[in-house]
């Protein structure tokens, strides 16, 4: 609609730029005019939360070196994790038991994921590729491994979108791409970060198509699945964005910083609605998730600590101590029960 | 020459993209966070991480008790 202020249908580079100049500016005005409260100040009504009674209940230990990514299992029992060290471990967190350890043909194994049947983990990293291994208590899991997809960099992260049929990665060549697991073919490639991708997650809805993705050019970008476009684009972070996770309500998406600051983008409202942050942490973020409700914010930093947020009070309730080096990783389980932590330390944990 | 369509490719697809986020409709940021207020409002008793547990032997990783019964 714009286009037709800018005149002749001829489009040169000097009008372009001009009228994305005007368009940034609309766009802000807009978001400002529509910033008529802050998140805090309507949560000022609510009760403080004063019952914390999260512990340590299992340290699984196993790997040889950093780690760098877990997941759990659609069964709330079972979670993956890939290490610096190239294995990827299956354990059983009730027992806290190894079910597989398998060995990568790559160190910096920096994603693993559940596929949604619990019968399938993919992971990759500095092999460029995303590999993924049905699981079997009878047989050796790497016999049947795959590799599905390769992209011209590392990859950073993965994700089932709603089907154990396809695979969503992300990746240092700047790009995401969405893979069918049996063909190997690309089925989409998303462009649009001018730096590695970080990080992806998926809006919550089971019909979804709408992916969130963070990067080192310090954007988080929303994506339609479908049709391959950015449909939103969020500023704010001033360094690295290494975490992404969608709001239980699929309306809003927090994020992770090396600028030390977690913050919360609503979709909707199309603006950043909350920074959570202390004059006191200067340490990156590495990795946020919500509690089931979307309370609290649980989020992994450089200092060895998780700091827990009240997502509406925009203020620390508790600190989890533990872990003995960076916070690499956390992810709430499935039913909210319980959250899992990996760190350099080597060592996962489980709390609840 | 390849270089100055290359610049305009590139231009007119930032210039797009903007015109794309500029047509999306918003809503004020009081009704935004109100529905995110509800919603944490209408699922905190199911939050175990929130509230905790009603019994500690519902927690899948509580410490098994030293005793069992036999």
């Amino acid at each position: 609609m714009t286009s037709e202020v800018s005149g002749p249908s001829v489009d040169t580079v000097e009008s372009l730029m001009k009228e994305a100049e005007t368009l940034k500016i609309k766009l802000e005005e807009e978001r400002q005019k529509l910033n008529d409260v802050t998140l805090a100040s309507v949560a000022e009504r609510l009760e403080i939360i004063n019952y914390m009674n999260i512990k340590p209940r299992r340290t699984l230990k196993g790997h040889q070196a950093k780690v760098l990514c877990s997941d759990w299992s659609p069964d709330k029992r079972h979670i993956v994790s890939s290490s610096q060290d190239g294995k990827m471990i299956i354990w059983d967190a009730y027992t806290t038991n190894k079910e597989h350890a398998v060995t990568m043909p790559t160190t910096w194994v920096m994603a693993c994921a559940y596929a949604p049947s619990g019968n399938l983990v993919a992971c990759g990293g500095l092999d460029n590729k995303v590999t993924v291994y049905p699981l079997s208590l009878d047989e050796d899991v790497t016999l049947r491994k795959k590799t599905v997809g390769t992209h011209t960099s590392y990859m950073s992260c993965c994700i089932f979108p709603n089907s154990d049929q396809q695979i969503l990665t992300g990746s240092g060549d700047s790009t995401c791409a969405l893979w069918d697991v049996e063909s190997g073919q690309l089925l989409q490639s998303f462009h649009g970060h001018s730096a590695d991708v970080m990080t992806i997650d998926l809006a919550p809805s089971e019909t979804g198509n709408t992916f969130v993705s963070g990067s080192c050019d310090k954007l988080v970008l929303i994506w339609d699945m479908r049709s391959g476009h950015c449909v939103q684009s969020f500023e704010g972070h001033e360094s690295d964005v290494n975490s992404v996770k969608f709001h239980p309500s699929g309306d809003a998406v927090a994020t992770g910083s090396d600028d030390s600051t977690c913050r919360l983008f609503d979709l909707r409202a199309d603006k950043e609605v909350a920074t959570y942050s202390k004059e006191s942490i200067i340490f990156g973020v590495n990795s946020v998730d919500f509690s089931v409700s979307g309370r609290l914010l649980f989020s992994g930093y450089n200092d060895y600590t998780v700091n827990v947020w009240d997502t509406l009070k925009c203020v620390r309730v508790c600190l989890l101590y533990g872990h003995e080096n960076r916070v690499s990783c956390l992810q709430v389980s499935p039913d909210g029960t319980a959250l899992s932590t990996g760190s350099w330390d080597s060592t996962l944990r489980v709390w609840a | 020459m390849d270089m100055v369509i290359s610049n305009l490719q590139q231009q007119r697809a930032v210039t797009e993209q903007l015109r794309r986020e500029a047509a999306i409709r918003r809503m004020p940021v009081s009704q935004a966070v109100s529905d995110i207020v509800k919603y944490i409002s209408d699922h905190m008793q199911d939050d175990c991480l929130l509230v905790g547990f009603s019994s500690q032997r519902i927690n899948p990783f509580r410490e098994k008790s030293p005793c069992t019964v036999l």
